[in-house]
């Protein structure tokens, strides 16, 4: 515990201006997880392979066990809880719960991250390119078929808002 | 009475329940609870696979800053201190010995985790390294070390006709299964007789969520939290250790991230306990990636096969010889066992079966329950085995499972019950899919099937359940199966409203909280429908009948003149809200209505297993594979799989469950798996862990729930959780065959080996 550094970051966290106190050793995961609340970001790996901790940074998939809390300074963080909370379901999150997308649903807050990223950049994608960016993060339950349909699902119905 | 429009709910497409919380993160899971004053616990496990400990001194980690607890050997005065299921072998921390990398062997509860694992450097231990054993090999070896010196205590339970166990029968040799059926000599009919050995290779579970729990000690009653699959096994095992009474044990269970299998009985409970009452604060427990890989897997295993058959390819009789990789303790080898030993036949006629299984003691991580429980490593071999009988016999793979196949109903062996799905329309389902007649095979490529088998619903599971009505219509649930991922909280409450003719929303499924909630035996071996679902069916519909007899006594008429709809009593034309008819009779303060439901299926000792079999799962298998001979490369171009649901109470949670396990056979089938050198685990980091991705799976992919409608559970329903891993590795093998000749009998299948076998092919003049 010697030797710490202690200092103040700011940033936007689902559009909510926070400014904690970290040490330079504190991860985004337990900063979100236990000083923030934000639970819904999950732990599994804890080695930047599997994505369940998944966050958007400034609109980049960003493995949260895996970025010191002091890199957060300055940028903008959405976690799982900002997506929905104007109390309407992102089209992604529609399109999961309409496809069953998930199982234990330890995966899910990552997985949706991760897609809302990429329909962000490519609102239209092809289903190769769906596949190649999901495969960024690991599903054990689900056979990964229904999140692929999902996220297409969701493509869909982000073009068809638009 | 007519009560229930048939299928309201049960069959539709609306989403899971579980689904609102899921994906807006507002799920709850162990690792999310979180107590005032909660330490943080971190253990300290063995850096070698077998030695003698011959010191642990931990005085200056308890002086460590932030510390609270630290447990070693010394602090298991007046416990019992090791656990296991039929064998109590497992210590909480080593006693006398570490018998393999990363047994446990002291813990540490502090303010942080941070400050846990720091303490853990500070104690000193010290070991006599002692010769090990990393496979099965070498543990059989009459020179192997022993990896324990005196028996363990254990018990070997009643079986029925023609099994038997023993534990301990040999050298390094856990327990051994046997079962029989027929006479011996029924060989001498056989026209051919095959020997072939098959090896299976060994997962970790991989799930998402880590081991963990939470522990708290008010005065003398415990509270624990825990990411388990039985919760009320695993009070009962709390209570023995901690020779705690069960009455003061509160076992709670949230959503669990996974398990697979893995998170049946002890795993990171008794450290949790153990530390939280040594320091008077809550303590969490929560393991990390590596810990997953040290504290359960998979069973490696040795199959071989000798069976008879008849020209004709008429199957005669079958003996196997069976050895699991059970790992340095026991854990469910056992069981596992039971079922491998008793799997092996396939869904076949036999007219002999001879089966031993044996569980070998490896310095390897303990090998448990995995999707499957021995019927993944029986199938591997037995439908390989199957398809290199028909091609020597030159018969069609098909055609010799068609010929050999267990009719619908056919008990499975003397005593047993007979099958609850037709083989025949399975397999009919999988061949049409891949496109298994046409004759035309592009060069390279080949198809093969696969039909996969174990019995389902386990033995020895007493379900009971509950459920209540309230005076506005509102349904409750209380029930131990937990929700794992596998849907239970959205099949049961569709259940219940069916039979309420409602609509789902009015039914909750209560918090498990082993205080309140009924007992349950837990949540494993495809039970949640075929014995639960039973029980849960008695409950609703005798509370019901409750509600029914109550009105007809309201509105003084027979219950038949009567039906419920959506909480309203209908008769004729008439309407009777329920909720006036309840106040009028009890006044404001309402009423619940309460009914109970408990199923077990009876003792029966011409059943093998002492009760039989409450259900079958079949997986039923297709793959077509191209085979690159330059390389060795297997692409799996398509793969089919079918399970049967009976009935689908929800058809995207029954193809959820069918795809997610066949995923896991690919990565079985081609490159997954924990690697031993020695003794040494060598891909344990996440990193070079490799477990399918998105990428991995085959271009087309298709999975067919069927509804043959014989299941034993609510409405014609069964478990089909594990049948999708049970047929992909061998239809995969079979496939290949196929395609080039080569015949692959060990997982999982790289391009060296396939080379390799492509070179036998060739013999010694032209390679
Ligand atoms: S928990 Fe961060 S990538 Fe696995
Ligand atoms: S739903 Fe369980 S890991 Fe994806």
């Amino acid at each position: 515990m010697s030797g710490d550094t202690v200092r103040t970051i700011r940033f936007a966290l689902n559009g909510r201006a926070v400014a904690p106190t970290v040490s330079t050793n504190l991860v985004a995961a337990d900063l979100l997880r236990d000083q923030e609340s934000m639970k819904g970001l999950k732990i599994g790996c804890d080695q930047a392979v599997c994505g369940a901790c998944t966050i958007l940074v400034d609109g980049s998939p960003t493995a949260a066990c895996a970025t010191f809390s002091f890199m957060l300074d300055g940028t903008d963080v959405r976690t799982i809880e900002g997506l929905s909370d104007q109390g309407a379901l992102h089209p992604v999150q529609q399109a999961f719960r309409n496809n069953s997308a998930f199982q234990c649903g330890y995966c899910t807050p990552g997985m949706i991250m991760l897609a809302v990223a990429l329909l962000e950049r490519h609102p239209n994608p092809s289903r190769a390119e769906i596949i190649e960016w999901m495969s960024a993060n690991i599903c054990r339950c689900t056979g990964y078929k229904m999140i692929i349909e999902a996220v297409e699902a969701a493509a869909q119905a982000v073009g068809e808002l638009s | 009475m007519s009560v229930a429009t048939p299928l309201r709910v049960i069959g539709s497409a609306a989403p899971r329940t579980d689904a609102d919380a899921k994906i807006t993160g507002a799920a709850r899971y162990t690792v999310d609870i979180d107590l005032p004053r909660m330490l943080h616990a971190r253990t300290l496990r063995s850096p070698h696979p077998h030695a003698r400990l011959t010191s642990v001194n931990a005085s200056r980690a308890r002086q460590y800053p932030g510390v609270h607890a630290v447990v070693t050997r010394n602090h298991l005065e007046g416990l019992n201190p090791t656990y296991g299921y039929f064998i109590k072998d497992q210590p909480i921390v080593a006693i006398d010995k570490v018998r393999y990398i990363g047994d446990p062997v002291a813990a540490v509860a502090a303010e942080t985790e941070r400050a846990a694992v720091e303490a853990l450097a500070l104690i000193d231990v010290k070991y006599e390294v002692l010769p090990t054993v990393g496979t099965i090999a070498e543990a059989m070896d009459k020179q192997a070390p022993d990896l324990f010196e005196s028996e363990p205590m254990g018990i070997v339970p009643a079986y029925g006709q023609g099994a038997s166990a023993e534990k301990f029968p040999a050298k390094n040799n856990f327990y051994q299964f046997r079962y029989r059926t027929g006479d011996a000599a029924t060989f001498a009919e056989a026209d051919h007789v095959f020997e072939d050995e098959f090896h299976f290779s060994r997962l970790q579970h991989y799930h998402l969520e880590p081991f963990v729990a939470v522990a708290a000690w008010d005065h003398d009653s415990l509270e624990v939290w825990s990411s388990c699959q039985n919760p009320f096994p695993l009070r009962k095992e709390l209570a023995r250790v901690f020779n705690h009474p069960e009455q003061n044990i509160r076992v709670h269970v949230p959503l669990i991230g996974a398990g697979y299998g893995a998170k049946n009985n002890c795993k990171a409970e008794p450290i949790a306990v153990l530390l939280a009452r040594l320091s008077g604060r809550p303590v969490r427990h929560c393991m990390t990636h590596e810990e997953n890989f040290l504290t359960q897997s998979q069973h490696a295993a040795i199959l071989r096969l000798k069976t008879g058959v008849k020209a004709d390819g008429t199957f005669v009789a079958r003996q196997s010889h069976i050895l699991l990789d059970s790992g340095a303790y026991s854990d469910a080898s056992p069981l596992v066992a039971e079922k491998a030993g008793y799997r092996i036949p396939g869904p076949y006629r036999w007219r002999h079966i001879d089966t031993v299984c044996d569980c070998i003691m490896t310095n390897t991580t303990p090998a448990g329950p995995f999707r499957g429980f021995g019927g993944t490593q029986t199938s591997w071999a037995s439908e390989s085995q199957i398809d290199m009988i028909a091609r020597r016999l030159d018969i069609n793979p098909y055609d010799i499972r068609k010929q050999n196949f267990l009719a619908l109903g056919e008990p499975f062996v003397p005593g047993e019950s007979g099958m609850d799905s037709d083989l025949h329309v399975g397999l009919d389902i999988v061949a049409e899919e891949i496109g298994y007649h046409k004759s035309n095979r592009a060069e390279g490529r080949g198809i093969g099937l696969a039909v996969g088998f174990k019995d389902s619903g386990g033995v020895n599971k007493p379900a009971t359940v509950q459920v209540k009505a309230t005076t506005t219509g509102g349904l409750i649930i209380n029930c131990g199966t937990t929700e794992i991922g596998q849907g239970v909280t959205t099949a049961f409450t569709r259940i219940v409203a069916e039979i309420f003719n409602c609509p789902v929303e009015r039914v909750r499924y209560a918090p498990i909280d082993t205080d309140i909630t009924p007992f349950d035996q837990g949540t494993n071996a495809s039970s949640a429908l075929v014995v639960m679902g039973q029980a849960l069916e008695i409950a609703s519909r005798e509370c019901l009948d409750q509600v029914m007899v109550f009105a007809s006594e309201q509105l003084d008429c027979p219950v038949a003149d009567l039906v419920l709809d959506d909480w309203v009593i209908k008769r004729g034309d008439e309407i009777h809200p329920l909720q006036l008819l309840i106040m009028g009779y009890y006044g404001g303060t309402g009423f619940e209505f309460v009914g109970r439901g408990f199923f077990k299926p009876s003792t029966d000792h011409r059943a093998p297993l002492e009760s039989q079999c409450v259900s079958w799962e079949i997986g039923w298998g297709a793959a077509e594979v191209e085979v690159d001979p330059e390389t060795g490369r297997v692409d799996l171009l398509k793969l089919v799989v079918s399970g049967d649901a009976g009935r689908a109470i929800h058809p995207d949670v029954c193809r959820g469950q069918d795809e997610g396990a066949a995923v896991m056979a690919i990565g079985q089938s081609l490159f997954e798996g924990m690697r031993y050198r020695g003794a040494v685990l060598e891909n344990i980091r996440a990193v070079d862990y490799r477990v399918p991705l998105a990428r991995d799976l085959p271009i087309q992919f298709t999975s067919i729930t069927q509804e043959q409608g014989h299941g034993p559970g609510p409405f014609g329903s069964k478990g089909m959780g594990e049948a999708g891993i049970l047929p992909v590795a061998s239809a995969i093998a079979n496939a290949i065959e196929d395609a080039c000749g080569a015949r692959i009998t060990s997982l999982p299948i790289t391009p060296e080996k396939v080379l390799s076998a492509l070179d036998n092919l060739k013999g010694p003049d032209e390679t």
